[in-house]
């Protein structure tokens, strides 16, 4: 589904910030995306998400090679990604409702069928009662659920997720990441970016890690152990 | 669409029309739909001043272009001052020589009153008939200006006397035509440039609403707006807002050109009053749908261009 091969990324002429990153996503895939802090977590996922090119090297996306593709067609790609981006991205003008039902307006659904699904959904989330509240004036929690309603409405075959539990407690974090293997059982891919060792470890997927712009794949039973080699 | 607006106090949308894009706030929206009625209002205005010139060429040439005037001067060749008798006889004989020109529709002398009255507002009205020499003037109609027919015409009076001059009224008539058709061209010009400026500043006020809502343009295009989708939004904005810009322009110039039609009508034969017919009117009445047109298709063609600098 997603293939990265000998792919680079630098910022106008300053140093590679991603370097020679290969790896290869299945359809229906679960990984999380780690690494310190400035290791490129972002930009890798921002070449996922189809908001820049590559400077080097070919990304292919649901088997088509993006590199060359045209706006149209990468627009159509674009639909078939939910992004919950880390400082949510919210449009401070619209509901809440209207925040989530962005992705299937975009995609031309109809208004009632719209209703249906994004009431059904913002209540799931748990915020049923602030559909018609402007986001500025929910929590950041709050406004992070919305974020998270808002790149699974419309049922992505990709979904990523720049640090989605951050401001949740561990609660509603678990119950959301229940939501994401859901969609995932439902034949999303999901590529979560966390720091948060606990959810990984609890989750038991394999990690994309990032260190200096480089990336490793790493299966979890491997990652753990070698780890756990590493601490004894 | 968002069907809510903000409600302040509490933080609440209500129910609205909608826009993904908060192009409906701002004082920008205020400042473009002034733009478009000042432009709307100097478009109205030029395109007034057009109608007029057309009506006062067509005023002046309608009545000279078809007619030649015939002048026996007062002095007479040796320099002696021709009598009354003397001017009415050969005028008589003038007329009597056009009669046969089935091309002369009608040859009329005018009476001393008549000719002293034309030379009024140069001499007073105070001059007394007999004070002073006047010529004598043959109005003549024709049926077609052709040159064959007015060299015809020429030599058969001059035939009668060889000072008697025929005046085509053809110098005056090009000075004036020149004039004017100079005169319409300024203002189609001046009407160019209102169009360019108008195209100019919806262009750049609609980039510059792009760089206020760059994060959130940005934002549809990631989750997979195509460009159509966003530039719909900023279209219709751009559209609603010259809609109002120009009927407010439209108004305004509808009031100043009525004043100045009232201002202006009087008798005088020489400058007709502004009036404008339905075909005038109907043309001022397009001009708020052409300014939109105009505005419609500068945005389109604007925010596809931006968002073409979009990955």
């Amino acid at each position: 589904m997603i293939k990265f091969e000998h792919v680079g990324l630098r910022y106008g002429i300053g140093p590679e910030v991603l370097s020679d990153v290969n790896f290869t996503l299945e359809p229906g895939s679960f990984h999380f995306l780690t690494g310190p802090s400035g290791a490129g977590k972002t930009s890798l996922m921002s070449l996922m998400f189809l908001g820049r090119k590559p400077t080097r090297g070919l990304v292919t996306m649901f088997d088509q090679n993006v590199n060359d593709m045209d706006r149209a067609k990468l627009s159509k790609l674009r639909q078939k990604i939910g992004v919950v981006f880390q400082e949510f991205r919210l449009l401070p003008h619209l509901s809440a409702f209207d925040n989530v039902a962005l992705p299937l307006r975009i995609t031309g659904h109809r208004e009632s069928e719209i209703k249906s699904n994004v009431d059904e959904l913002l209540e799931w989330v748990g915020l049923g009662d602030y559909k018609n509240v402007l986001p500025l004036t929910l929590s950041g929690g709050q406004q992070q659920r919305v974020a998270i309603a808002r790149a699974v409405i419309a049922r992505p075959k990709l979904l990523l997720a720049d640090e989605p539990t951050g401001n949740l407690d561990d609660n509603i974090g678990f119950r959301l990441m229940h939501l994401f293997e859901q969609l995932n059982r439902m034949g999303t891919t999901i590529v979560i970016a966390t720091h948060s060792q606990s959810i990984m470890e609890k989750f038991g997927h394999p990690r994309l890690v990032l260190d200096s712009g480089t990336l490793h794949v790493h299966e979890q039973s491997n990652w753990v152990q070698k780890n756990i080699e590493g601490v004894y | 669409m968002s069907r809510f607006s903000k409600n302040k106090r509490l933080g609440i949308a209500e129910s609205k029309g909608r826009y993904d894009l908060p192009l409906n706030k701002g004082s920008a929206s205020n400042f473009m739909i002034v733009l478009v009625a000042l432009m709307t209002f100097l478009a109205m205005m030029a395109l007034s001043a057009t109608f007029l010139l057309n009506s006062v060429t067509h005023h002046w040439s309608s009545g000279l272009e078809n007619s030649l005037t015939i002048e026996i001067p007062a002095v007479d060749t040796d320099e002696n001052i021709r009598s009354q008798e003397d001017i009415q006889a050969l005028s008589q004989r003038v007329q009597d020589t056009l009669q046969p020109f089935a091309e002369i529709n009608a040859a009329t002398a005018l009476t001393q009153e008549e000719i002293q009255e034309l030379v009024s507002p140069w001499l007073g009205e105070d001059l007394a008939v007999g004070e002073m020499p006047l010529p004598g003037l043959i109005s003549v109609e024709l049926s077609s200006r052709n040159p064959e027919n007015i060299q015809s015409i020429t030599e058969a009076v001059k035939a009668i006397a060889s000072d008697i001059k025929i005046d085509t009224h053809e110098t005056w008539l090009n000075d004036i035509l020149r004039l004017a058709g100079t005169l319409k061209i300024s203002a189609s010009f001046v009407t160019l440039i209102i169009g360019l400026t108008t195209i100019t500043a919806i262009a750049g006020a609609i980039r510059s609403r792009m760089a206020e809502h760059r994060d959130d343009i940005e934002l549809l295009h990631l989750m997979g707006a195509s460009d159509m989708y966003i530039t719909k939004q900023l279209q219709r904005h751009a559209l609603i807002l010259t809609i109002k810009g120009s009927l407010l322009g439209l108004g305004a110039g509808l009031v100043i050109i009525a004043a100045m039609s009232l201002l202006s009508s009087s008798d005088n034969p020489v400058m007709p009053g502004l009036s404008l017919d339905i075909v005038n009117i109907s043309g001022l009445f397009l001009l708020p749908v052409a300014i939109s047109f105009i505005a419609w298709i500068t945005a389109r063609f604007t925010v596809l261009r931006v968002l073409g600098q979009m990955p």
